[in-house]
């Protein structure tokens, strides 16, 4: 076999092992669910493209352009938290070790990583596309079925996308600073600039299509056209996935046949396939072939890393005399339990690894968020001050299946009420503390409804991370959640999404006693959670 | 102070049991649980230890059924897993106290006893450096040096010689030797040498089920006059493996030395040997493999 037919062979094996894996497991149903859901969705209408005062007529292709849009926007966000574990898989279950001994390649390791990947995002556009074709048979016109133009824009437009997404997941899984949460915090703030991008580029008129990797620019400026053909000088003055609401009233339907492919739609694609390609060879130039399997992404980390060359010169040094100490000889232990013990070392555990300007900045966002003059102004500085200990939050209750000390703990006595208390009121003392330059501002002011507000938000934190930490066993899905509550809600200023009540008018509601109500039920599912765990 | 094990089965799925009705008094002293892989001992070891519930079957220590009220065993339980982990950024002594205050610990005495612990599984020099830097064998005695912090009534140790070098062995099965006296120490491991050198009692499992519990003399006697050795050519080693229980081999100029099990003296050649608790182990192994097919 030649070297290229041989690499070609431990790539495809790669993918498929690793696709198999993925597939096989529970959570391969959960992320097939969200396709399914995110279909309904789409079939049902309660996503729909919002065209201003035009509709454009159910034909296949615009349900194949609607569809394939909706797929391109959640799945370069939601497919990008799907995947991006495939090399941590192989860190987990410790089958990296085996595959780092083996003569592969770097490129070769990382790109079956990118094809499985890939496979798994084309397994959900599948899903879609699907929704896409009952779409069609339930609310589309009488014109005919026309396959091509449906299904074409899944394969220009989807599948481009869905190999950046497969391979920036990889990407952020080799660099050290970007394969925690900072990661996942980070590419929610790419993934809304490219967005933002898109949404700049069709009201200025001026983008390329080279920047567009969603396709909604193309989509706009092909609907456009179609659009101004039949009424001339009307504009799409609105371009936009809409989750909620009912459509506006319409002046106007237009019919859209799809795209007219050219040359520059065509390289516009493949401009993003390219650039797919390019983070995968990236990634191989940053994959560490599991040198840091143990510890990542601290400076403990990294001299935890450099230890064992350390470990084997004192291993080498055991056999010398030493003092003979019998267990006779050792200190009674004395039981004297103190839930003040167990709460220090929760809290040390928690905070343990993090460096100086985290604690500067931490300080610097609390002082603030309570000597801004402006209301506003503090309330923002309260969503900042709430953000940045989300890495902490993120690892209560998963920290024990993380680093399997899971047996140990939970063969300690009571470990519902010691250590399941302890690691909330941890959580509870973060959030109070770098919240409560905010707070004491609402007490000397006399805001007592704010105060309460404020506290509420800082009893729902910790319990939501909680209990997400429990049930998920990691510390993704709080990652993700919470981020994208924050933004939507104390940035954005939806009342029924600031829990933390941050813009000055959400105490005034009834939303505050909403969240304190969702964290009496996020406690017991935590509680639930863990009971589970203890008794498996 | 006495563990009973009552009826205990742990049923993974419909087709897959763990254990099977498994009957088991633990008395103070050191029990070697023996079988091969895959028997049930781990499964066994983590229902004692509180972290797996049963399927079926009571757990007592002290006549208190440890399903009901676990924290009654946790209180007096020094539990070192099979597989574990530990927090990397900790470094031994963090971990160690954090533990120490999970445990209900008095802080100043746990401390001390942290120190002596590290000093006792030779960790006294590498006490600030984070546990992710740790070798394996350097992780088992931070495993060692937790399970004892509390000055358990009960040990349980999950194959706890895995990965520590032959030195360390010995300093552990000695530790295990003195723990013995008036504690209840439950001793999982493949390794019969492990169990020879420590164990008053011994449990072999096998299919999830519990095939012998006896003192180690006891199964001693079982194959005393039954253990033979001579030496054969090489071709005819696979002939001899089919006619007998074979239990060792060494490659020897002249041949093969093979050591089997027979009632009766297999070949002219064939002398008498003394036999071991491995070749007992195995001994029982193949009988309950016999029965199980017949």
């Amino acid at each position: 076999m030649s070297g290229k037919a041989s690499r070609a062979r431990i790539v495809y094996h790669l993918a498929r092992a690793d696709f198999l894996e993925r597939v096989r497991r529970y959570s391969f149903l959960v992320t097939l669910g969200f396709a399914v859901y995110l279909g309904y969705l789409g079939v049902t209408g309660q996503i729909f493209l919002n065209l201003g005062k035009y509709q454009a007529v159910y034909n296949a292709a615009y349900v194949g352009g609607f569809m394939s849009y909706v797929t391109t926007v959640f799945l370069t966000l939601a497919g990008f938290y799907i995947v991006k574990n495939t090399v941590e898989r192989d860190q987990k279950t410790r089958v990296g070790q085996i595959l780092a001994a083996c003569s592969m390649k770097k490129l070769d390791y990382c790109a079956g990583k990118f094809v499985s990947n890939f496979a798994v995002l084309c397994v959900m556009v599948a899903v879609l596309a699907i929704a896409g074709v009952g779409m069609y048979f339930l609310h589309g016109d009488n014109s005919g079925f026309h396959p091509v133009p449906l299904l074409s824009t899944f394969v220009i437009f989807a599948l481009p996308a869905m190999a950046f997404t497969a391979a920036i997941a990889l990407l952020f899984e080799t660099i050290p600073g970007l394969r925690s949460g900072f990661g996942n915090v980070a590419y929610f703030f790419i993934w809304n600039g490219i967005l933002v991008l898109g949404a700049v580029a069709i009201f200025t008129k001026s983008a390329h299509p080279f920047l567009d990797l969603t396709g909604g620019f193309s989509l706009w400026s092909s609907m456009a056209a179609a659009l101004t053909a039949k009424f001339p000088g009307a504009e799409v003055n609105s371009f936009a996935l809409s989750i909620a609401g009912a459509p506006n009233a319409t002046i106007g339907v237009f019919r859209w046949n799809g795209f007219t492919w050219n040359a520059v739609l065509i390289l516009s694609r493949v401009f993003w396939l390219s650039i797919a390609f390019g983070f995968t060879f990236l990634s191989a130039a940053f994959f560490d072939r599991f040198e840091g399997t143990t510890a990542r992404g601290s400076k403990d980390a990294s001299e935890a890393a450099a230890a064992p060359r350390a470990v084997e010169t004192t291993e080498t040094t055991t056999i010398r005399p030493r003092e003979h100490l019998s267990l006779a000889m050792l200190t009674r232990a004395k039981s004297r339990f103190r839930f003040g013990a167990v709460l220090v070392a929760e809290v040390r555990l928690m905070l343990k690894g993090q460096r100086w300007w985290w604690y500067i900045i931490a300080a610097g966002l609390t002082v603030a968020s309570g000597a801004v003059v402006s209301r506003e102004g503090r309330g923002i500085l309260l969503a900042f001050a709430w953000i940045w200990p989300m890495l902490l939050w993120s690892s209560m209750g998963m920290r024990e299946s993380r680093d399997q000390t899971s047996q140990i703990l939970f063969s300690a006595p009571h470990p519902l009420a010691r250590q399941l208390s302890a690691i909330w009121l941890a959580g509870f003392a973060v959030a109070l503390l770098s919240g409560s330059g905010f707070g004491v501002r609402l007490l000397v002011g006399g805001d007592i409804r704010g105060l309460q507000a404020w506290f509420i938000g800082a009893l729902f934190i910790p319990t939501f991370a909680l209990a997400l930490g429990v049930w998920s066993g990691g510390n993704k899905l709080f990652e993700i959640l919470y981020v994208l509550l924050w933004y939507l809600g104390p940035m954005h200023s939806i009342a029924q999404l600031d829990f933390m009540s941050a813009a000055p008018l959400t105490a005034k509601t009834r939303y505050p006693m909403f969240y304190l109500a969702l964290t009496g039920v996020l406690a017991l599912a935590a509680v639930a959670g863990r009971k589970r765990q203890l008794q498996t | 102070m006495q563990l009973e094990i009552q009826g205990v089965s742990k049923q993974y799925s419909r087709s897959t049991w763990g254990l099977r009705d498994f009957t088991l008094g633990v008395q103070p002293g050191v029990l070697g649980l023996l079988g091969p892989n895959g028997a049930g001992k781990s499964t066994l070891m983590r229902i004692i230890a509180t972290v797996t519930r049963p399927t079926e079957g009571q757990v007592k220590w002290n006549g208190e059924d440890i399903l009901r009220a676990p924290d009654s065993l946790r209180a007096v339980l020094g539990y070192l897993p099979q597989d574990f982990g530990v927090y990397p950024h900790l470094n031994a002594v963090e971990f160690l106290e954090y533990l120490a205050a999970l445990k209900g610990l008095d802080s100043v005495s746990a401390r001390r006893r942290i120190d002596d612990l590290l000093t006792l599984v030779n960790l006294s020099d590498v006490r600030k450096r984070p546990l992710g830097g740790y070798s394996g064998g350097m992780k088992q005695r931070i495993g060692i040096a937790q399970a004892l912090l509390n000055d358990p009534r009960v040990l349980i140790a999950d194959e706890p010689t895995a990965g520590l070098d032959p030195e360390e062995r010995v300093r552990f099965r000695n530790l295990l030797s003195e723990l013995a006296g008036d504690r209840v120490v439950i001793l999982s491991t493949h390794i019969v040498s492990d169990v020879e050198a420590v164990a008053t009692d011994i449990a072999i499992v096998a299919s999830g089920r519990l095939i012998a519990h006896t003192a180690p003399e006891s199964l001693l006697r079982s194959i005393q006059g039954k253990t033979w050795e001579w030496i054969i050519p090489s071709a005819e080693l696979p002939a001899t493996r089919q006619r007998f229980v074979v239990t060792s081999i060494a490659r020897r100029a002249d041949g093969v030395q093979v050591r089997v099990i027979a009632d009766s003296q297999p070949t002219q050649d064939a002398v008498a040997a003394v036999p071991t608790l491995e070749d007992a182990y195995l001994a029982c192994l193949h009988a309950h493999r016999a029965g199980a097919a017949a």
